[in-house]
């Protein structure tokens, strides 16, 4: 491995430090991306033959315009806002029933792989964990051996966070239009794949599914554990 | 004609177009404390939309870095939203579930746009995504006849919501290009050489570990899947993966992306996924958390290898 070869990482070493630090991310990606290219030894501009940087910059960015189309459903989405959406979505999300905090999460947690893979933009801890899952997990918890230890309360909130996650990071990629899958189909166009958005959809069902198995489980451990919690402060 | 109507361009033009009307939007609003560079970043970025199919491509490349310098000199701010919350509340109960009518147009609209696509034997990938833009357009009119509200208010309500998203939502495209570099660059080939020094032989399963623990490890020092992605893609995946074993494309990339997921699950430097929620549901432990994520994380890792290499061999 000659040094000029390992020159070449050095834009992988902008970007890990520059997202590490916090920096703003467009600046750093952009700076990792020209600091690669002059150090490979590609000009700036093309030049004999040769395609330069901000050519292929130029050239990656308008090619990759699909990863940005959902600009056009945000008329609609923030007109629905202002009209309720997310004060409707939380009258369903009243109607589940759980009666533990753990099962609780776990709906929640099908709820959003479910809004995922409508390709919808509903949810977060600020909208619905805060005012609705976590009182909800509370009372539940409550309702259902009285005092709850401090320690479980904690337990409750941190998996109430957690399964916002779940659904969101795992749901998402049930939809063939949302920002994972469009972003693996124009990276893997880049390299010379053509893959379908459908297939993509179609390999991330396993993960889908155990994702939710392993919530179910991992949630319903939370619940014995607040059942013996409660016993030991009773 | 129907075929160019229908078309990734025809749909890049219309969003060029709700671009242009966002930043006319921006221009106005005396409540943004930078409403002109920020009118300027929106204003290109619906040039590029518009016009990225026709510019020259050094011309594209130099708006983006017009995009970039301005959002870098924090020029790019959002104006201050004026919601009236004893309204929103009166709406939701006059509409009830006749909300959701436009939310659920675009995902309706994609599906039969795909179905449309591949029932006249043309790519339903590409249908899906013209779909999602048309989608876009019909939940416009939808949620004008639903709210009985006026173009002006859906734009607005647009404008905000974008800028409420900010500049990240340039972000995919930015790396997507970073990896044209870096492809162009040959990065890809220095981490596949450096790896096979690192692993010697032909293991199919030792290299589908490294290609899960490179995508775990970049995520959790960079945070973000996203920008782990393009980097293994190019330097594990495909050279060492998908090429030599002529493994399935489309099944090696989608779960390796998510191989990532388990690293967002375990850092901070996710904030808003794991830090954020903590002080928001007021956690004692600001990783509490991270904690509770940790097992589930680790134990879907684990899958993910597994499942690839079972899917691979």
């Amino acid at each position: 491995m000659s040094p000029s070869d390992l020159l070449k990482l050095s834009g992988i070493a902008i970007v890990v430090i520059g997202l590490a630090f916090r920096l703003r991310p467009t600046l750093v990606v952009v700076t990792a991306a020209i600091v690669t290219g002059v150090v490979s030894g590609l000009p700036l501009f093309t030049h004999a033959g040769k395609t330069g940087i901000v050519d292929m910059l130029g050239k990656g960015f308008a090619d990759n315009r699909l990863m940005t189309l959902f600009i056009l459903t945000l008329p609609a989405i923030g007109m629905a806002e202002r009209y309720g959406l997310q004060e409707q979505s939380a009258v369903w999300i009243r109607r589940i029933h759980a009666a533990t905090a753990g099962r609780l999460s776990a709906l929640y947690q099908l709820f959003r792989v479910i809004v995922g893979a409508l390709g919808l933009r509903l949810g977060g801890h600020a909208s619905f964990v805060r005012p609705l899952i976590l009182p909800m997990a509370i009372g539940a918890a409550e309702a259902q051996g009285g005092k709850v230890s401090e320690r479980s309360i904690e337990e409750i909130k941190a998996a109430a966070a957690a399964s916002e996650n779940y659904g969101n990071f795992y749901g998402q990629n049930l939809a063939p239009v949302q920002a994972g899958i469009l972003l693996v189909y124009g990276v893997m166009q880049g390299l010379g794949y053509s893959v379908s958005l459908w297939d993509l959809v179609m390999y991330t069902v396993p993960v889908v599914a155990a994702s939710l198995v392993l919530g179910f489980i991992q949630f319903s451990l939370l619940d014995r554990g607040i059942r013996r919690g409660s016993k030991v402060t009773q | 004609m129907m075929s160019a109507i229908f078309s990734l361009e025809t749909i890049y033009i219309l969003t060029g177009l709700v671009l242009l009307i966002f930043s006319i939007l921006t221009f106005c609003d005396r409540t943004n404390p930078h409403r002109h560079a920020s009118a300027v970043f929106w204003l290109i970025l619906g040039g590029i939309f518009g016009l990225g199919g026709v510019l020259p491509y050094w011309l594209t490349g130099l708006l983006v870095l017009a995009l970039v310098a301005l959002d870098g000199a924090g020029r790019v701010s959002r104006g201050q939203e004026q919601i009236d919350k004893a309204a929103q509340h009166r709406q939701a109960q006059r509409l009830r579930n006749r909300i959701f009518a436009p939310v659920l147009t675009v995902p309706l609209v994609t599906i039969a746009f795909a179905i449309g696509f591949r029932a006249v034997g043309a790519d339903a990938s590409r249908g899906a995504l013209v779909g999602l833009g048309f989608g876009g357009v019909a939940a416009m009119i939808v949620a004008l006849n639903v709210t009985g509200g006026t173009w002006r208010a859906l734009m607005h309500a647009g404008n905000q919501l974008n800028e409420t998203m900010g500049t990240v939502n340039i972000l995919p495209q930015l790396l997507a290009a970073l990896g044209v570099i870096f492809t162009a660059a040959g990065v890809g080939d220095v981490i596949a050489r450096l790896i096979q020094q690192i692993l010697p032989g032909n293991s199919l399963f030792l290299l589908i570990l490294a290609n899960c623990v490179g995508m775990m490890l970049f995520t959790i020092v960079m945070g973000n899947s996203f920008a782990a992605f393009p980097v293994i893609a190019s330097g594990v995946l495909v050279p060492l993966i998908i090429r030599p074993f002529g493994v399935n494309p489309a099944m090696a990339a989608i779960i390796t992306l998510t191989a990532g997921s388990s690293g967002t699950l375990m850092t901070p430097m996710a904030a808003n996924f794991n830090i954020v929620p903590a002080a928001l549901l007021d956690l004692r432990d600001r990783y509490g958390v991270i904690k509770f994520q940790l097992p589930f994380a680790i134990v879907i890792w684990s899958f993910h290898v597994i499942l690839l290499w079972l899917l691979a061999r």
